[in-house]
């Protein structure tokens, strides 16, 4: 596997190593190293049903994972338990607090519609970091000019169109400070205008510094954001390296097929 | 007569919000993954589901003291244990809100049930990630959702307690029903009593639709599709 010159550059902000993760008899994930550089936007390709998704989930424990462990500046912050083990009162605490190290953002978004734009922004800062609510305002504040979106805190996540939702969504995460971004498909559900909407978003972030996680079907999208790409087949990290090296070597049989069915499919809608 | 309409409102009043706290106990329950839980809260459901209020009254307000008695007066003395033995009997009206509340629990408990499932497992899912608890996640965020998606039909429920609540004046409570019965036979004026009952029933329930409407609409979320929850099979 090529290494990357790009880690070398780096300190090491996260690290997964031999992550295995099975639903019941079915393995999704058999084994997942990955080392991720401070400030690198890694995007993570795959078939469908690849378990790239599962893997961002596993990251903050969304799904538990059975085998393996997950390191945050050197240090252990998961480790997989044997399915069915019990979580002590303890081990959740624990838990809840890993999680603030990530910030996700999902596919479908899953902004609270009961709420309006900014108390979205403002439910984590105060239920989680107990801010007083003035400060979480401020912070709030903040995450949404950041992405663009200020004059529309006052309203309800469900009046705002996808794209905007999204970056609702992004913000929200942002509030929380996290040293990581996961984006699940964050722009499966939207259009290529709002697309580019999201897109301007995470390229600033990017060049901001944050460290980002991108799983992605859209594979524009993946070649101008990634700084490095991983490839997931079978459970496992089958091809990794730069965006060149990826889409200009398609090193497997499986990277080949995604790029070539997706340019099948460009050709397709072109005619 | 009036005193009586209040009766039943205070009736109602008291149990209608005992229901609901017993019933989203028992659909947490009923949810939950853990056997130990989920089955008791089934079986309750099932059972008050499948009886009649009527009974259930009858059995809480007779049979339950009349063991209470037999173990005082008969068992616990042949084995050696003698206690004080005075007369077990219930306060009506306590177990006439006992009755109203544990039996509209069950009902509610179904309509909790299906209003927390109907809210997407994201929301969860969006609150953890932020670093909430579990206990934040259910009650910041997925509670307040699924209240919106129950209202119409608890406060469905609300109205049919409301007329229920007749039931309990077999065990004496001065009640709507109760008092209109009394008072028409000791001026033998029953049909006329009974048709006031009627009118005073009639605005009590309207009065619970307007109170639903406003809730409705209170609590109703802007670009949201509406949601809605069947109503389980009525009483």
């Amino acid at each position: 596997m090529e290494q990357t010159p790009f880690l070398n550059r780096r300190e090491t902000i996260l690290e997964v190593r031999g992550l295995k993760k099975s639903f019941g008899p079915k393995r999704v994930l058999n084994g997942v190293n990955l080392k991720v550089g401070k400030g690198e936007v890694l995007v993570i390709l795959g078939p469908n049903g690849c378990g790239k998704s599962t893997l961002l989930r596993c990251l903050n424990l969304l799904e538990k994972y059975q085998e393996g462990e997950v390191a945050l500046r050197g240090e252990v912050i998961s480790r997989g338990r044997p399915e069915g083990s019990g979580l002590s009162r303890q081990d959740r605490a624990v838990e809840c607090a890993m999680r603030r190290h990530f910030g996700m953002v999902f596919q479908r978004f899953n902004l609270f519609p009961h709420l309006r734009v900014i108390d979205n922004v403002m439910s984590g800062p105060i239920n989680v970091l107990r801010m007083p609510r003035d400060e979480a305002f401020e912070v709030a504040r903040k995450a949404l000019c950041k992405v663009g979106l200020w004059e529309k805190h006052p309203c309800d996540p469900l009046t705002l169109s996808g794209g905007q939702q999204q970056r609702v969504g992004i913000a929200r995460a942002l509030a929380m400070n996290p040293d990581i971004m996961l984006f699940d498909e964050c722009t499966s559900s939207l259009d290529p205008m709002m697309t580019k909407e999201v897109f301007m978003v995470l390229r600033e972030l990017a060049s901001e510094g944050m460290t980002m996680l991108v799983v992605t079907h859209d594979l524009d999208f993946a070649r101008e954001i990634g700084d490095r790409v991983v490839f997931i087949e079978n459970g496992v990290v089958s091809a990794e390296g730069t965006p060149e090296h990826i889409f200009e070597a398609k090193p497997t049989p499986g990277v080949r097929a995604l790029i070539e069915g997706s340019l099948y499919e460009t050709r397709l809608s072109r005619a | 007569m009036l005193r009586a309409a209040g009766a039943t409102l205070l009736l109602t009043a008291a149990s209608m919000p005992l229901a609901v706290v017993f019933g989203l106990a028992l659909a947490a329950m009923r949810i939950s993954h853990r056997r130990m839980l989920s089955w008791p809260a089934a079986t309750y459901i099932e059972v008050i589901r499948g009886t009649p209020l009527l009974v259930q009254l009858f059995v809480v307000y007779y049979t339950l003291p009349q063991l209470g008695n037999y173990l005082q007066t008969d068992l616990l003395p042949r084995i050696g244990v003698c206690l004080e033995t005075n007369p077990l009997t219930w306060n009506n009206w306590a177990v006439g809100i006992f009755c109203l509340s544990a039996n509209y629990a069950a009902y509610e408990a179904e309509i909790l049930r299906a209003g927390l499932q109907a809210i997407d497992p994201g929301q969860r899912e969006a609150a953890l990630s932020l670093g909430m608890s579990e206990r934040q996640a259910f009650f910041i965020i997925v509670l307040p959702q699924a209240f919106r998606v129950v209202v119409p039909p608890i406060i469905n429920d609300l109205i049919a307690m409301l007329k229920d609540s007749c039931l309990v004046s077999v065990i004496g409570v001065p009640e709507l029903l109760f008092k209109a019965n009394g008072i028409g036979k000791a001026r033998a004026t029953v049909a006329q009593m009974l048709t006031v009952a009627a009118a005073l029933y009639l605005t009590l329930s309207l009065g619970g639709y307007a109170l639903g409407r406003l809730l409705e609409k209170r609590l109703s979320i802007r670009g949201a599709p509406e949601l809605h929850v069947d109503q389980p099979h009525g009483h």
